[in-house]
């Protein structure tokens, strides 16, 4: 008797470490889902909103959950924010990985609303379409401005998510070194022949002054990640066979034939190959171009080696001035100098820099809620938190004004905030922190005020075609692959001609044409 | 093989016995060594769980997979994915890509740390040995993404340390990194700098269990050196040397996609597109998931297939394979 009950209990605690073992293992996987669920619970509309979101963020360190400007937000807009930040390189793949896992926080950046898997599942209606509900949020409807709802447009005619607006102006575009300019007594190019004898000069006239032939011209360079930006050359090269075509978009409207035309297709994208072929030759750009990165290519200019690069306006403090003083101390901000135009033409924005969309598995009542969290925060009062922060740790007020301390703000990721929620249509401030970079800030307000008389916007901006869709991404490939050849010197230009006409004779290229040229004429009402 | 065999005999006189006498005894070795299975379960359990269960997702390489719809809800294609991966043009390339860099890694590669071993055993100065192990060792701890760094540093055309070395003796500038001819062997060196030290340990420990009498009796009958290496420590390392050798072949169509991708750039895309990148592009980047694990599928397959079948030849030819 005593020796069954004793084998019993023995087995019994067998059993019950087993049982114990799995649930360990499988609450493990489980747990993830178990939180994604309780956060679309019910909820009262009076508690805080709980939100799960992911975004970009530039920063080394993102912003922690105990965040002060972070609490300071949820406070003003009643919510509870769980933020995922991830790094600006990868989020393209991280993005990609996250739809296919289908656990998709309730608001997610999309940076390319017009990406393969995104429209694919907005078709599947994955996302919300929220622009039957935009009018009733007086801040996404009137503060954000009409091109970024225009531009991000799906092509049923709908919204899947809130633009996140950025300034027209200020588009990436050439920025030049004034001071060595002046040094060898030029005039800031206007066209890409001046261009080229600006670049021939800072290449053989020792602009830096140390006796040696170190410098280069250009800081460009082609990456694979690059690919359907500036004809597949990305931002630098691309700016250059833009300038020739006097656009940057894919498409350009042929009035006598009344259909748009495919980029690769125009006489000047072999014109501007020539070009590029003839500055690589004469040493006008590095080198290994192909196997540099973004950070190595702005690495050549900070450390005074090459005279222009292609950015935004406002990134010269933050990205290149600091680090290129150390070197040459003679730098002044204001000789950071964007170029207005180029063969009287320059980019316009397309108004936004991603979407923030919510998946349809959000609740209707939730992504209201959520609607109006946006909305509340681009009210000025809340916005104000993460431009100037908490008052008394952030700033100061000094005679009614807000005088915000940059160091302590950057310090707690304020400005990381903006790749949620980002207000523009505020008046550009040139007010710096020195005399030096107040003249620069009226420097380039200036610049901006001359752009806005040539800029061109890409008219295609928002046009989908079916069949683009498919052959795009091997085709942008396949064109990357042999414009760098032929500026490399690997590939005579006649190889250039064979590829156009192969194109020509694309039948998928031709339908995408036509499917484009509809999507067009359908957009503009004809 | 007599050992196995007598094993196989005991177990079919068992056979014999009842169905329920097979039952018990079943459970009773289940009871014996219950601590031993316990042991086990936890890995086990990590096997199921994240290596078996994950591999239903194999399943939507045959569906066009959309990640709203769940694969329960997504529609079935057949192989339709298979016969877009076939017809691509680019197919002939990729597999082209694919075996060349995978057969110079096992043409140059592979013998590598033998011959390293090999030599390593003939030193007799044991600090000197050691110094040389742990310094060819380090590289392996070195993440692709520091060496494709110290690649550029060194051989980039325009700034890289070697080409500066060649300009200042008045040789002309070489150019490695973007060039298509040698970017095979290329990333098949920078694979053995990386890797070939971390390949010894397993050779030498099988040396290390070499009968130092056998030498002893070789160098008694007057065998050299090189003569010992052939008959004796050769010999001895077959069965290590045939078991690896049968296991990287299942990885002939996986080249390292961390190397590749970051050795890649326009200029050499046609030498160093494979199957591994071909993937990322087309899943990760462009969210073509079905149809990147219909690739993935092909791959795993045809690394199974030379597995088996490397698996059996050795067999055949008497000696032991690796299951």
């Amino acid at each position: 008797m005593l020796n069954v009950g004793k084998r019993n209990t023995r087995n019994l605690i067998w059993i019950i470490s087993v049982v114990l073992v799995m649930s360990v293992v499988l609450s493990a996987c489980g747990s993830q889902e178990a939180g994604q669920t309780s956060g679309s619970g019910r909820s009262n509309a009076d508690d805080p909103l709980e939100v799960s979101i992911m975004t970009i963020t530039p920063s080394a360190v993102p912003a922690a959950d105990d965040n002060v400007i972070k609490r300071a937000i949820e406070e003003a807009t009643n919510s509870k924010m769980s933020i995922q930040w991830v790094s600006n390189n990868i989020y393209s793949d991280k993005l990609n990985l996250t739809l296919a896992s289908g656990d998709i926080p309730d608001l997610i950046m999309i940076n390319d609303p017009f990406g393969s898997t995104f429209t694919k599942m907005v078709k599947q209606g994955a996302f919300w379409d929220i622009s039957p509900y935009i009018q009733e949020y007086p801040n996404l409807s009137k503060g954000i401005p009409n091109i970024a709802w225009e531009t991000t447009k799906s092509a049923d005619g709908n919204n899947y998510g809130i633009p996140r607006p950025r300034p027209v102006t200020g588009d990436s575009f050439f920025i030049i070194r004034k001071d060595w300019l002046d040094k060898l007594n030029l005039r800031v190019p206007e066209t890409t022949d001046e261009l080229f004898e600006v670049m021939k000069a800072f290449v053989e006239q020792d602009p830096d002054g140390n006796g040696q032939p170190d410098t280069t011209a250009l800081a460009a360079y082609v990456s694979p990640d690059d690919l359907g930006w500036g004809g597949n050359l990305g931002p630098v090269l691309g700016a250059i066979e833009n300038s020739f075509i006097g656009s940057n978009s894919s498409w350009k409207w042929d009035e006598t034939e009344g259909k748009l035309i495919y980029r690769e297709l125009l006489p000047e994208v072999r014109e501007s190959l020539q070009y590029l072929t003839k500055a690589y030759s004469s040493g006008m750009m590095p080198e290994d171009l192909l196997s540099l990165k973004l950070t190595q290519a702005r690495e050549l200019f900070k450390r005074n080696q090459a005279g222009i690069i292609v950015d935004k306006t406002g990134t010269m403090r933050k990205i290149y001035a600091d680090d290129l003083k150390k070197v040459d101390p003679s730098f002044k901000y204001t000789d950071f100098y964007p170029l207005t135009n180029l063969n009287g033409y320059n980019p316009k924005g397309s108004g936004y820099n991603g979407i923030l969309a919510i998946p349809a598995s959000v609740s209707e009542e939730k992504m209201k809620r959520i609607l109006q969290l946006v909305d509340t925060w681009m009210n000025p009062e809340v916005f104000e938190i993460q431009q100037f922060g908490i008052e008394g740790t952030h700033y100061e007020l000094v005679d009614g004004k807000k005088v915000a301390s940059t160091e302590k703000l950057t310090a707690d990721n304020a400005s990381d905030f903006n790749h949620i929620v980002n207000v523009i249509d505020l008046p550009w401030d040139t007010t710096g922190e020195t005399e030096e970079e107040t003249q620069a800030n009226e420097l380039f307000k200036k610049v901006e005020a001359e752009r806005n008389k040539t800029s061109v916007a890409d008219l295609s901006a928002g046009l989908q075609s079916e069949t683009g869709q498919k052959i795009l991404p091997e085709l942008n490939k396949k064109i990357q692959d042999l414009k760098a050849k032929i500026i490399l010197g690997r590939e005579p230009i006649e190889a250039w001609d064979t590829f156009v006409e192969s194109l020509r004779n694309d039948p998928n290229v031709q339908a995408m044409s036509d499917e484009m040229t509809e999507a067009y004429k359908k957009r503009n009402g004809q | 093989m007599s050992v196995t065999e007598q094993h196989l005999s005991t177990h079919k006189g068992k056979q014999t016995s009842s169905k329920r006498n097979k039952r018990t005894k079943w459970l009773s070795a289940l009871r014996r060594d219950r601590s031993l299975y316990l042991l086990a379960l936890p890995g086990i359990l990590f096997f199921l769980v994240f290596k078996y269960i994950p591999m239903w997702g194999i399943v939507i390489a045959f569906q066009d997979y959309s990640p709203f719809r769940g694969i329960q809800g997504s529609e079935w294609v057949g192989l339709q994915h298979f016969t877009t991966l076939f017809a691509n043009p680019d197919f002939a390339l990729l597999f082209r890509n694919t075996l060349a860099i995978s057969l110079l890694n096992l043409i140059l590669f592979f013998p590598f740390p033998i011959l390293i071993s090999l030599g390593l055993n003939e030193l007799r100065n044991v600090t000197y040995k050691r110094l040389i192990q742990t310094v060819i060792y380090m590289p392996h701890f070195l993440s692709w993404v520091i060496i494709a760094g110290l690649t550029l540093l060194l051989f980039a055309k325009g700034t890289g340390l070697v080409n500066e070395l060649f300009v200042l003796w008045g040789w002309p500038r070489v150019d490695i990194l973007t060039n298509p001819d040698s970017f095979w062997i290329m990333v098949t060196l920078q694979a053995m700098w990386k890797e070939a030290g971390w390949g010894t340990i397993v050779f030498l420990a099988a040396m290390a269990s070499v009968d130092t009498q056998l030498y002893e009796a070789a160098r008694m009958d007057g065998a050299g050196r090189l003569r010992q290496i052939w008959h004796i420590t050769l010999p001895a390392i077959r069965s290590v040397i045939i078991v690896l050798l049968i296991l990287r072949l299942g990885d002939i169509m996986e080249v390292g996609f961390e190397q590749i991708f970051l050795m890649y750039n326009g200029a050499v895309s046609e030498v160093a597109e494979v199957f591994d990148t071909y993937v990322y592009r087309t899943g990760i980047e462009q969210g073509d998931f079905s149809y990147s694990t219909a690739v993935g599928l092909f791959k795993s397959v045809v690394g199974l297939v030379l597995v088996v079948v490397a698996n059996r030849l050795v067999k055949r030819m008497g000696q032991e394979g690796v299951y």
